[in-house]
């Protein structure tokens, strides 16, 4: 449990509201549930590749 | 890679009581974040946790982050001697929880919950409202933008009432 009061919660949580890009979450709501999983599953590949690629180059 | 399918499927085929909670919730309600795990509360009663036994052992189920070689059993009395567990499988890693903050444990979710079906597999969810009350009574910093993106989905779906 966290030591922050709920309205201080609230003050922080209305500062990430503010910078969400509300475009992505409107267009992930017109998706169905299983796209939005097969969308992460394929996000997960990528990340994976991208890390594969990192450690071939050298850098992870 | 987590195999979101496999496991879920899994779970459901050998009829492990269990509710999906944290960033699969949040992306089943909408959210684009990535998670890589999949959260469930499973229930605690003595069947249920030998089903969880028999679903997970034939994928080798192992402490995650833990060194290789410490004399783990998969097993219900190690899960009943336990609670939470954060294990990896062979099919990717999954948190099976007995309880979590500010819901408590199955029976005590059960209620909030919300009927999906996914891939052809039904199983039940943390309703949106639920899984904002549970994690701001977390209260975790690595929860806060997770928390402000869930609030704006459930303002976008009241705006638009999509599901």
């Amino acid at each position: 449990m966290s030591d922050e009061s709920p309205s201080s919660l609230d003050a922080i949580i209305a500062t990430y509201k503010a910078g969400l890009d509300r475009s992505l979450i409107r267009r992930n709501l017109e998706r169905t549930v299983e796209e939005r999983l097969e969308t992460l599953m394929q996000l997960q590949e990528f990340a994976e590749e991208l890390r594969r690629a990192g450690r071939a180059a050298g850098v992870g | 890679m987590t195999d979101f399918k496999a496991l879920l499927r899994t779970l459901t085929d050998s009829g492990v009581e269990f509710i999906l909670v944290g960033g699969v919730a949040g992306t089943v309600h909408g959210s684009t974040r990535l998670t890589v795990d999949v959260d469930a509360v499973y229930r605690r009663t003595p069947q249920n946790i030998d089903r969880l036994v028999l679903a997970l052992t034939p994928y080798h189920p192992y402490l995650r982050g833990a060194p290789p070689g410490l004399p783990f059993r998969w097993d219900a009395a190690t899960i009943k001697r336990g609670l939470n567990f954060t294990l990896t499988t062979d099919i990717g890693d999954v948190d099976l929880l007995g309880e979590i903050t500010g819901g408590g444990g199955y029976d005590d979710l059960a209620g909030t919950t919300l009927s999906i079906r996914v891939f052809g597999i039904e199983c039940r969810c943390l309703t949106l409202d639920k899984l904002i009350e549970v994690k701001r009574a977390a209260g975790r910093p690595k929860d806060f933008e997770a928390i402000a993106e869930l609030e704006a989905i459930r303002d976008e779906r009241s705006r638009g009432d999509r599901t």
